[in-house]
């Protein structure tokens, strides 16, 4: 007695979840490169492309709560579709920080480029690598990321940092016209902000490798020491 | 607190004829708990809830080995007076079988058998039980007519009052809402939380759902063979073994 038609349906869930979390990963990725590039068209399609993944995640929690409710799933299975309708949660808000660095990209493509800001590629290396790993996570259902995720999150916030002091330090020196003064200090406000966006996908992309070493598992890991058995 | 163990088996083997149909089973079952028993058919858990109140001596090429304590008395001693363990161990059964009798003498029929004669205590006795199987306010009025008049959840909480009547201390249920429909399951098993407060519980169900509505911990039993158990949380959350994974996901079985 095996289950074929609940495999199935299980499956389709497993085939959306990593649907989403390829899209997502290119919209982080395509959100970077604008950034850096000063590509509009580029951010341009990484806010367009946010409505696919936005009906990917309503395609999870639909197919979740149907395979809920209709199919009493127990232990392993259980746990993956409790963990998908978080990790879908997530993805769509590290989609949502995608579109928040394209819309700030826009702005700075329509005014005179600053000069490079310190630690701002390390972080967005970082912060890749970080959603790269959560991403192969999932794929592989693999929980020993959670931990190796964790380390590097240490490190984005440290390039957050830096980025900061950076735009600081910028944002004190003097300018001699105001107008042009204001310029500076907005256009230094945006990279600030594109700064936290990929601050905030380095910590989703931290729960997502604790989502899965849950689904894995069955233990919870958030807020709290990662047991041996869990180190890489 | 932690409830203390009722029934503790240990190295419990049992035979049907030439066929050993369970190998080797220890298990405690904790007082004022319901202990659920899963497993696919033939995978010994019937076989092994009968042999909690014997049963199996009722069929004559069966064969016991290994020791089940009752509060630390071996029940399969053969000195054992089975009556009076099958008084302390009541049971229920798949299918409702009331005896073709009034309401009222179904319930008292163990009562007359433990010699209570004093017909108002009788009548009280009658009384709470059916109270206490949920089903004193649906036949309050008609205690005197025919039990067989009764639907199928009202006759399987009859019988379940008919058990609870000679106040045992453990109650075995095998499959006792697989005839029912819906809303009598839910009353059964409504039924079964408010039990556990008086009496211990040994369930065994087909239905993996009900086994985890149910019960505080469950026994997962496969080939005649006690794989895994747990309180019952863990068992459908995060069982240990893939065996027992594999059955509660529908892998097999």
């Amino acid at each position: 007695m095996e289950r074929q038609h609940f495999i199935q349906e299980l499956e389709q869930l497993k085939m959306t979840m990593l649907n989403m979390a390829a899209l997502t990963r290119r919209a982080v990725g395509k959100a970077v490169q604008a950034y850096l590039t000063r590509d509009e068209a580029l951010a341009r399609e990484v806010i367009e492309g946010d409505r696919q993944i936005n009906n990917l995640e309503l395609e999870v929690d639909r197919l979740c709560l149907k395979l809920l409710a209709l199919e009493q799933p127990m232990a392993r299975d259980l746990r993956y579709i409790i963990g998908s309708t978080k990790i879908s949660n997530e993805l769509e808000r590290i989609a949502d920080q995608a579109v928040n660095i394209a819309e700030r990209t826009q702005f700075l493509c329509q005014h005179p480029p600053l000069e490079p800001i310190k630690g701002m590629e390390q972080l967005a290396a970082v912060v890749e690598a970080m959603l790269d790993k959560a991403v192969s996570s999932l794929v592989d259902l693999d929980p020993k990321k959670a931990q190796e995720i964790r380390q590097m999150d240490d490190q984005a916030d440290l390039h957050t940092l830096e980025v900061l002091q950076t735009l600081i330090d910028y944002m004190v020196q003097s300018t001699p016209m105001a107008e042009r003064r204001l310029l500076k200090t907005r256009r230094s406000i945006q990279i600030i902000i594109i700064s936290r966006c990929l601050e905030r996908v380095a910590d989703l992309s931290t729960n997502i490798g604790e989502y899965v070493a849950f689904i894995v598992t069955g233990i919870n890991i958030k807020h709290q020491e990662i047991p041996p058995s869990l180190q890489a | 607190m932690e409830n203390s163990v009722k029934i503790s088996v240990r190295g419990l083997n049992f035979y049907y004829g030439g066929f050993k149909a369970l190998d080797d089973i220890s298990l405690d079952l904790k007082k004022n708990q319901v202990s659920a028993l899963i497993g696919p058919s033939g995978c010994g858990k019937s076989t092994f809830l009968r042999c909690l109140n014997r049963m199996n001596d009722l069929i004559p090429i069966s064969r016991v080995e290994g020791e089940i304590y009752l509060d630390h008395e071996n029940i399969c001693s053969p000195d054992i007076d089975v009556v009076n363990l099958r008084r302390r161990v009541g049971m229920v059964f798949q299918k409702p079988n009331p005896f073709p009798k009034t309401i009222f003498e179904n319930v008292a029929y163990g009562l007359r058998v433990i010699g209570v004669r004093d017909k108002r205590d009788l009548r009280e006795r009658v009384e709470k039980s059916l109270y206490q199987a949920a089903l004193f306010d649906e036949v309050k009025d008609r205690l005197h007519e025919s039990a067989l008049g009764l639907s199928g959840g009202q006759q399987q909480r009859l019988c379940i009052a008919r058990a609870l009547a000679v106040e045992p201390e453990v109650v075995l249920m095998d499959e006792p809402a697989s005839a029912l429909d819906p809303i009598a399951t839910q009353k059964i098993e409504d039924l079964i939380h408010e039990l556990k407060k008086n009496f211990t519980i040994v369930i065994v169900t087909h239905s993996m759902q009900q086994a985890a509505r149910v019960s505080d911990t469950t026994a997962f039993f496969y080939m005649g063979r006690l794989i895994e158990t747990g309180d019952t949380e863990t068992i459908f959350t995060r069982p240990s073994l893939k065996q027992t994974e594999d059955y509660i996901t529908g892998r097999f079985g």
